[in-house]
C-alpha cells in the first residue's frame, strides 16, 4: 500500500510558515486582526448530501457545541462562510453544489467529509458519482472516515480555523486561477453547455485574480453558450419614454 | 359672511364645478385647487384648532317646528374638517392625471367620479358643522347618500356591495331616529345644551335605550362589531382614489357623531354609573369590549384577504376599534390617542390605497398571488408603502407609533390589562398581514409580464410622497397634531393631555424626537457602512439560492399564496363566518316576514276581511 506514502499529512502550522506578509507592520497587525476575526467567526452552509450529516447535529448542538468556537449554521450561501458537503456527490448534486459554491462571496471554504468525497468511497463503483470533489472545486480540508464522529468534524474545523489564522486557507483563489481547469472538468462531466448563473470571469477580474490559468479552450467554449443574467436595476420611468419612442 | 360660512360656500362651489367641469382634465386639476381653498379657509379658523378660538357660528339659520336649525364649527369638527378636506385634496390630485384619463377611457364618468367626491367633501362638512341633533342627523343622512353615490359608481359587483351598505345605513338611521325621538320626547328639544342638562335626571332605562338606540346608529357607519360586514367590500370596490377617500375619513363620521352625542352630551362618567345588571361590567366596559373585538375580529379576517384592497379596508374596520377604545376610556392619554389616529390613520390609510391603485394602475391587479418584486420597478411606490404598513403596524418612527402608544398607555393606566391584551394581539394581526401586503407586492420575485412596469405617474406619485412625508413628520413632531387633540379634549370636556413638540410630559413619558434621532443615527451608521464600504453587488434575482436549484423564470419562488400556514394551521378554525351566517340567518327572516306579509294583504286579505265582515254581522245579529 504504498499509495498511502503520497497521502500529504499535514504538519502543525506556524505562522511563519503562513501568507505573504506585508512591509508595513502595522498592516502585518492588521491582516492578522482580520484573519483572527474571520477565523471566529465562520457561518457554514451544510449541503448534506449524505448519510455524514448525521454527525453534524450533535456537532452543533449542546454536547459538543460549534458555536463556542464561532461556527453557526447559516441559511444562504450569500452570507456564508463555509460550503460543508457531508458525503457522497452525485453527478446531478454536484451541479447543485458547484452553483452553490459559486454563489458564495469569498473568501470561501470547502470542507469534505466523509471518504466519499475524498474518492467515492462505498460508491466508488457506482456510475452517477462523481468521486474526487476537488477536481470540480478547490477543498480546503477533508475530514476522512465513514462517518467522522463529530470530535473529528470539530478537529477538521479547528485545523480549519488555524489555516485561515495563519493565511494559509486561500483555496479559493485557486478556483479563479485556474477556473479553465475546473470548468474543463466539470464540463467533461455536465456537457459543452454547462453553465452556472454567476460570472466567475468577471469576479476573478473582480477580485484580481487572473492568471493565464483563469481563460483558456473551456472558457472560451463556455462563453460560446453563456446567456449571461443582467441584474435588476431601478427604474424611475426611464422606461417610459424608450416605449413612447417605439410607439413613435 | 363669516369664515364658515366662506367655507360651506366654497365646498358648494367645489361641487358645482366638480359636477360641470369634472370631465376635463381641466376640471380635475380645477376641483383639485378648489380642495386647497377649502383648506385655506378652514385655516382662516385654525383658532379653533389651537384653542384660542371656541366656536365658529354661520350666519345661515333656518327654523323648523319651533327649532332653530344651526350650524357651527367647533374644535372638533375643525379638526375632523382638516382630515377631510386633506384627504378630498390628496385624493382628488391623484384622480386628476393619469388615473382619471385612464379611468375615462375604461367607460367611467369622471365627471360623476369628481362630482361625488365634492359631495362627499360637502356633506361631512355639513355634518361637520351641525349644531344640534336635527342638523346632526340631516349632515348624517347626507353623507349616507353621498357614500353610497361613490361606492355604487362602478356598477356590477359594486353596486350590489353599495346596496348592502345603504341597506344597513337604513337601519342606522332609523335606530338614530328612534333615539332622537326619544330625545324629543324627555327633553323636548333638539339643543344639545338641553339634552347635556336633561341627561343628570333621565332615569336608567331610558339612557340604556338612548345608549343602544344612538351607539347602534352611529356603530353602522363606524362599522363596528356586529354591524361590521359591509364595510370593507364596498369601500373595496370603490373607483381608485375614492376608496382611499373614503378609507380614510368616511367612517370616522361616525366616529364624530359618538363623540358628539355620547361623549360630549351624555359623557362617560354618565356611562360608567349604568351597570348592566349580573355582572361586573358597565356601558363604558361594553362599549370598550366591542371595540377590542372591533380590532381583533376584522384585523384577522384582512389576514386572510388575497386582494390588496380588501385587506386594506379590513384594516379600516379593525383600527376604527383603536379610535373608540381610545376614546371610550376617555381619560387625557385614550382620548388623545384616539383621536391621534384617526388623523393618522387617514394619512396612511389615503397613502396605502393609493399605491395599491397605483399597482393596479400599472399592472392591472391588485390579487396579491399575482404580484411581486415591483420594488425594483416602482421603488417610490414602494418607500411610501413601506412608510404606510409602519404606520398601520404602530411601529416607530412613524405617527402610528405615537397614537396606539397612548392607548396602550390609557389602558395601563386605566387598569384594564385584558383590553390592553386584546389591542396588543389586533396589532399582531395587523403587523402580519402588513407584511403580507408588501412582501406580495413589492418584495420577491419580479413576474415576466411585470418587466416592462414602469413607476407610477407623477400626479400619482406626488400625492403619495406628501403623505409619507406627514405620515414621517408627525411621527417625529406628534406635538403638531396633540395640539390639535388638546382643543379638541378642552372643547369636549376631557382632561387635556399635558405635551410638548416631542410627544408627552409624563413619568415614563415619551419623546419621539429622541426615539427618532436615535433610530435615525443608527440607520445613518448602516447607510454610511453600506455606500462607503462598497463591497457590495448587484444579481439578478434568478442567481438565488433556493436549495441548490437552478431557477429559470417560469420557476416561481415567490411564495405568495397560503401566506402563514403554520399560523393558519392554529387560528385557521377559527374562521367560522359566523357573523356572515348570522346576516344571511336575518335577511331569510326579514325575507320569510314579508313573504308572508304579502301573502296576507295581496292574497288573503279578501277571505280575511269577508270572514271579519260575517263574524260582526253575525255577532250584531246575535247580540
Amino acid at each position: 500500500m504504498n499509495e498511502l506514502d503520497k497521502i500529504p499529512v499535514r504538519q502543525e502550522i506556524s505562522v511563519a510558515q503562513g501568507g505573504a506578509k506585508r512591509t508595513n507592520p502595522l498592516a502585518n497587525v492588521f491582516d492578522e486582526l482580520v484573519r483572527f476575526c474571520q477565523s471566529r467567526s465562520m457561518f457554514m452552509l451544510h449541503y448534506c448530501t449524505g448519510c455524514g450529516a448525521i454527525e453534524l447535529p450533535p456537532a452543533m448542538t449542546s454536547r459538543f457545541d460549534m458555536e463556542r468556537l464561532g461556527i453557526q449554521p447559516m441559511v444562504t450561501p450569500r452570507q456564508a462562510d463555509i460550503l460543508l458537503i457531508t458525503g457522497y456527490v452525485s453527478v446531478k448534486t454536484l451541479k447543485r453544489i458547484i452553483l452553490t459554491y459559486e454563489q458564495m462571496p469569498a473568501p470561501k471554504y470547502v470542507i469534505g467529509i466523509c471518504s466519499c468525497t475524498v474518492n467515492g468511497g462505498m460508491y466508488w463503483q457506482s456510475y452517477a458519482t462523481a468521486k474526487v470533489l476537488r477536481e470540480y472545486i478547490p477543498v480546503d480540508i477533508y475530514i476522512a472516515g465513514c462517518m467522522p464522529r463529530p470530535e473529528a468534524v470539530i478537529s477538521g474545523l479547528r485545523d480549519l480555523m488555524g489555516d485561515i489564522k495563519s493565511g494559509r486557507a486561500d483555496n479559493w483563489k485557486r478556483y479563479f486561477q485556474n477556473y479553465d481547469h475546473y470548468l474543463g472538468n466539470q464540463q467533461q462531466l455536465f456537457g459543452e453547455d454547462w453553465q452556472t448563473p454567476t460570472d466567475i470571469i468577471a469576479e476573478a477580474e473582480h477580485y484580481g485574480l487572473m492568471t493565464d490559468q483563469t481563460l483558456g479552450e473551456h472558457t472560451a467554449l463556455l462563453q460560446k453558450h453563456q446567456q449571461p443574467l443582467e441584474a435588476l436595476e431601478f427604474s424611475l420611468g426611464e422606461k417610459r419614454e424608450k416605449i413612447q419612442g417605439e410607439e413613435r | 359672511m363669516t369664515a364658515l360660512d366662506n367655507l360651506l360656500l366654497i365646498s358648494a362651489v367645489t361641487l358645482v364645478i366638480a359636477v360641470l367641469a369634472g370631465n376635463s382634465r381641466v376640471g380635475g386639476w380645477l376641483v383639485t385647487i378648489m380642495y386647497a381653498l377649502q383648506g385655506a379657509a378652514l385655516m382662516m379658523m385654525s383658532g379653533l384648532g389651537y384653542s384660542t378660538l371656541t366656536m365658529v357660528q354661520s350666519s345661515f339659520s333656518i327654523e323648523v317646528l319651533s327649532q332653530q336649525l344651526l350650524w357651527r364649527f367647533d374644535a372638533l369638527s375643525w379638526f375632523f374638517a382638516l382630515i377631510t378636506i386633506g384627504a378630498g385634496l390628496f385624493c382628488s390630485w391623484f384622480a386628476s392625471g393619469e388615473w382619471g384619463e385612464k379611468y375615462r377611457d375604461n367607460g367611467g364618468s369622471l365627471r360623476l367620479f369628481h362630482g361625488a367626491l365634492a359631495l362627499n367633501v360637502f356633506s361631512m362638512l355639513v355634518l361637520l358643522a351641525s349644531g344640534d341633533l336635527l342638523t346632526l342627523f340631516i349632515g348624517w343622512e347626507l353623507v349616507s347618500w353621498a357614500s353610497f353615490l361613490i361606492m355604487a359608481l362602478a356598477g356590477g359587483k359594486a353596486f350590489g356591495y353599495a346596496m348592502r351598505y345603504i341597506s344597513y345605513a337604513f337601519a342606522g338611521a332609523m335606530a338614530l331616529l328612534g333615539g332622537l325621538l326619544l330625545i324629543y320626547a324627555e327633553v323636548g328639544s333638539f339643543d344639545f345644551q338641553s339634552l347635556k342638562e336633561a341627561v343628570p335626571t333621565m332615569s336608567s332605562a331610558t339612557l340604556w335605550l338612548l345608549v343602544v338606540l344612538l351607539t347602534a346608529g352611529f356603530g353602522v357607519k363606524m362599522a363596528i362589531l356586529p354591524f361590521h360586514l359591509w364595510q370593507a367590500k364596498a369601500y373595496a370596490e370603490t373607483p381608485g382614489p375614492g376608496a382611499a377617500f373614503l378609507g380614510a375619513i368616511s367612517s370616522r363620521m361616525g366616529l364624530f357623531a359618538f363623540i358628539v352625542v355620547i361623549v360630549q352630551l351624555i359623557g362617560i362618567s354618565r356611562l360608567v354609573e349604568m351597570k348592566i345588571p349580573f355582572t361586573f361590567l358597565d356601558a363604558q366596559d361594553l362599549l370598550a369590549w366591542i371595540a377590542v373585538f372591533t380590532i381583533i375580529i376584522p384585523t384577522y379576517i384582512a389576514l386572510r384577504q388575497h386582494d390588496a384592497r380588501r385587506l386594506l379596508a379590513w384594516h379600516g374596520v379593525g383600527q376604527t376599534g383603536y379610535m373608540l377604545l381610545g376614546i371610550v376610556i376617555a381619560n387625557d392619554l385614550g382620548s388623545a390617542g384616539g383621536l391621534m389616529h384617526v388623523f393618522n390613520y387617514a394619512t396612511y390609510q389615503a397613502m396605502l390605497f393609493m399605491v395599491v391603485i397605483a399597482v393596479i394602475h400599472r399592472t392591472g391587479t391588485s390579487n396579491l398571488n399575482k404580484l411581486g418584486g415591483l420594488f425594483t420597478r416602482m421603488p417610490l411606490s414602494y418607500l411610501a408603502m413601506l412608510v404606510g404598513i409602519i404606520g398601520l403596524a404602530g411601529l416607530p418612527p412613524m405617527n402610528g407609533f405615537v397614537s396606539k402608544w397612548l392607548i396602550y398607555r390609557s389602558l395601563i393606566v386605566d387598569g384594564s390589562p385584558l383590553l390592553f391584551l386584546g389591542a396588543v394581539i389586533g396589532t399582531l394581526g395587523t403587523i402580519l398581514s402588513v407584511y403580507k401586503l408588501i412582501h406580495n407586492i413589492f418584495l420577491g420575485q419580479l413576474r415576466v409580464e411585470h418587466v416592462a412596469v414602469r413607476e407610477a405617474p407623477l400626479s400619482m406619485v406626488i400625492p403619495m410622497m406628501l403623505l409619507a412625508a406627514v405620515v414621517f413628520v408627525t411621527g417625529y413632531f406628534p406635538g403638531l397634531v396633540l395640539d390639535w387633540t388638546s382643543a379638541v379634549q378642552a372643547s369636549i370636556g376631557i382632561p387635556v393631555l399635558a405635551h410638548h413638540l416631542g410627544g408627552i410630559d409624563m413619568k415614563g413619558g415619551l419623546d419621539m424626537i429622541w426615539i427618532v434621532s436615535v433610530l435615525l443615527v443608527g440607520f445613518g451608521f448602516g447607510t454610511l457602512v453600506f455606500f462607503l464600504g462598497g463591497r457590495s453587488k448587484r444579481v439578478h434575482q434568478l442567481d438565488n439560492y433556493a436549495g441548490g436549484h437552478f431557477l429559470t423564470a417560469e420557476t416561481r419562488y415567490h411564495y405568495s399564496d397560503n401566506f402563514y400556514p403554520g399560523l393558519m394551521h392554529l387560528i385557521g378554525p377559527w374562521y367560522r363566518n359566523s357573523f356572515e351566517w348570522l346576516e344571511r340567518g336575518l335577511i331569510s327572516a326579514v325575507d320569510t316576514l314579508s313573504t308572508a306579509m304579502q301573502g296576507l294583504y295581496r292574497n288573503a286579505h279578501p277571505s280575511y276581511l269577508l270572514l271579519a265582515v260575517v263574524v260582526f254581522a253575525l255577532s250584531w245579529v246575535i247580540v
